[in-house]
């Protein structure tokens, strides 16, 4: 059927568009634009073509942001995705367990972020905190450390961290999609003689795939969107150890006053977590046709 | 779970401002101000100053802003000067940062107003001398301050049979005197870079010489030079003598400071607000300073006093250039410098007397200063942030034992354009 006003329609989609266009398409097509000049952010700005491109390519330390936020990324899937699955399952053969178990699980993720941090440099802190204190107290001095202030550390510590506040985000998915199994596959699988751990990887793991799959999706977005955890914490360093680009590209805009070149950066930075969701999505699409 | 995409917030935000563009002050009765965050008991005093100003002037309004520091000194005073609202006064150091706000056209030349104007006779000419730009007066000195002296604990260094080290041999000696009482020598919080930075410029400077020092974060010269490699072996060395607490370069200032509070390092290089802040932190501590060591066969003023004056700006594209200079001298009268001296700061101002109650400390910072034959600028605040930033990487670097002065200095040469 016609409608009587051909406009109606678009006249109730202005509002959405115009707010989609100003908040979202006029930054994005100004950030590729900034992006092939050098500006300060303020005062005049000089074309520069692809220089900024050109540039970041060779820049050692962004170039590292991405081996490092690859890393962060592959851990926190083991120690958010894995570790909530994990949890999840446990908590879904104890039929829930009790209520206040799920809820301090749950808790970390309802903290904000940089109270988080805040937190954490306490615990990690190489004088006074308490991982050095409680590996003292149990007589194993040899392991203390700076953990933030290591190299060899300093990242890891950080995944720890950001696996501890969101195992309990992701086990909650996960247990919401365990529930959702039909109580009878559990029952046959059972009478046929498979026991928890069993019954857990081949039948409800398989079957609640499309979680795991979307959590995957959210966990490798997210960490290349992941940012005051960084900053707080380690701010980058010690040395670089911890730049990734997000932490980079605001050091490089908001303290060097770059914004040309921190726009490059953020046009980097977008292509790439844009190719890894096609791929992503790719893979996806070709073992839903497989199955 | 989605994390804040911030650098797209952060883009957003710039455009946001770009294309704000408004850079000329309104012209109503408002009187915009804007300044780093000086701490309760100056904010106090600024706004009973506001408040003064209004009551003399009906019709007009003071409007203060205080922002954090590094988003004061990075993009916040910036984002303002660039903005709708834009400060007809706001607050800046002297030094690389003046020049830029001169070049910008934002600073406003205030001969008039300090040769005839309100602005007559309140400070002294020679304090004008630092905040002169091609010959003009474009800021409104305030404070000035030592941004690094290495202060100590008298009481471990006594047990440890140390003196308050002179030369940097005394210090390398004291290092390894209070590493064998289980003492850490120094704590430095450097998380961000500024805190051990300041402190090891000035010694880069004292070996290099202020000229060497100057011309190189200036962009004339490079950093990769003999003499600078020296001057960041001198620094190899305090990690060697395992001088500085191992957390340094993970601790923030914060945290840094605590150490030395807590009476477990012996000294803590950093500027001459240790003073107030251990009012609060540390009420009983006894603790005193001593100058940067000498440095053996320094080509610098072994003397030399690494600090920074402070002032307040009136903006060129303010309407209200006059009304900012008469709201900057009521700031300096008799009785508004008396409540600053009060609140723990010392303007500028002639005829000002330190009050009983403020700290010997800072009297003598105040004096070790003004009597300084030369004071060498800050890195971060004298000169371009991102050289700064290049030099504090890699003094860091060898401060943590991560670089040779060869291979920190190649990168910080390679970093600072």
């Amino acid at each position: 059927m016609r409608p009587h006003k051909p406009l109606t329609p678009y006249l109730f989609a202005a509002p959405a568009l115009l707010v989609f266009a100003f908040a979202v398409l006029a930054p994005v097509l100004a950030t590729g634009a900034f992006s092939l000049t050098e500006w300060s952010g303020f005062g005049p700005m000089t074309f520069t073509g692809l220089g900024n491109y050109v540039r970041a390519l060779g820049d050692d330390v962004f170039v590292g942001s991405f081996l490092h936020v690859t890393l962060y990324i592959v851990v926190t899937i083991v120690l958010e995705v894995a570790f909530g699955l994990v949890l999840a399952g446990v908590l879904a053969a104890r039929r829930g367990g009790s209520p206040w178990f799920r809820v301090a699980l749950f808790t970390p993720v309802m903290l904000p972020m940089v109270v988080v941090a805040v937190l954490w440099s306490f615990v990690y802190n190489g004088d006074f905190g308490l991982v050095n204190a409680s590996l003292s107290a149990i007589g194993l001095d040899g392991l203390t450390r700076v953990w933030l202030g290591d190299p060899a550390t300093a990242l890891l510590a950080v995944c720890v961290v950001s696996g501890w506040v969101y195992a309990g985000f992701y086990m909650a998915i996960f247990y919401a999609a365990l529930t959702q199994i039909p109580p009878e596959v559990i029952e046959a699988a059972r009478l046929d003689g498979a026991g928890e751990a069993r019954i857990f990887a081949r039948v409800k793991v398989p079957m609640i795939r499309n979680a795991v799959e979307v959590c995957l999706l959210l966990c490798v977005t997210g960490g290349f969107q992941t940012f005051d955890l960084f900053y707080v914490l380690t701010g980058g360093g010690p040395y670089n150890a911890t730049e990734i680009p997000t932490t980079y590209l605001t050091r490089v805009v908001f303290r060097d006053g770059e914004v040309g070149y921190g726009s490059a950066m953020a046009v980097l930075m977008t292509a790439v977590v844009v190719l890894v969701g096609i791929v992503f999505m790719r893979l996806r699409r070709g073992r839903g046709a497989e199955a | 779970m989605p994390r804040i995409p911030i650098g797209t917030f952060a883009l957003v935000l710039l455009f946001t401002a770009a294309c704000g563009g408004g850079a000329k002050t309104p012209s109503d009765n408002v009187l915009r101000i804007a300044m780093v965050s000086p701490g309760e008991a100056q904010i106090r005093v600024w706004k009973d100053i506001a408040g003064q100003y209004e009551k003399a002037h009906p019709g007009s309004k003071v409007e203060l802003n205080f922002q954090k520091d590094t988003l004061y000194q990075a993009i916040g005073l910036p984002s303002l000067l660039n903005g709708r609202q834009a400060p007809d006064i706001y607050f800046e150091w002297a030094g690389d940062r003046l020049r830029t706000r001169v070049k910008e056209g934002f600073a406003a030349d205030l001969g008039t107003q300090v040769t005839g104007g309100p602005l007559k006779g309140l400070i002294a000419d020679s304090a004008y001398n630092r905040v002169k730009i091609d010959g003009k007066i474009v800021m409104v000195p305030f404070a000035a301050d030592v941004t690094n002296v290495l202060w100590y604990n008298p009481k471990l260094l006594t047990d440890a049979g140390v003196q308050p080290p002179k030369t940097f041999d005394d210090l390398l000696a004291a290092c390894d005197r209070l590493n064998a009482k289980g003492i850490t020598p120094i704590t430095s919080g450097n998380k961000d870079l500024w805190p051990a930075g300041n402190w090891l410029a000035h010694l880069v400077s004292r070996v290099v010489g202020e000229q060497s020092y100057h011309d190189t974060l200036s962009g004339k010269s490079g950093m990769n030079t003999p003499e600078w490699e020296r001057a960041f072996g001198y620094i190899a060395q305090l990690k060697q003598h395992r001088c500085v607490n191992e957390s340094a370069n993970a601790a923030n200032d914060n945290e840094g400071a605590q150490l030395f509070f807590k009476g477990k390092a012996a000294m803590h290089p950093i500027g001459s607000w240790l003073v107030s802040w251990a009012i609060d932190e540390a009420p009983g501590l006894a603790f005193d300073y001593v100058n940067l060591p000498e440095m053996p066969g320094g080509m610098g003023d072994q003397s030399s006093v690494i600090g920074v004056v402070t002032g307040y700006v009136v903006n060129a594209k303010s309407a209200k250039v006059k009304e900012s200079a008469e709201f900057l001298a009521l700031a300096n009268s008799p009785a508004n410098v008396a409540a600053f001296v009060k609140s723990g700061t010392v303007p500028l101002t002639k005829g000002t007397t330190p009050d009983k109650e403020v700290d010997q400390r800072t009297i003598r910072l105040d004096g070790l200063l003004a009597d300084a034959k030369t004071v060498v600028s800050p890195p971060d605040t004298g000169y371009d942030l991102k050289r700064a930033d290049a030099l504090y990487r890699a003094l860091a670097a060898v401060l943590g034992g991560e670089k040779s002065p060869k291979d920190a200095l190649a990168e910080a040469a390679s970093k600072a354009g």
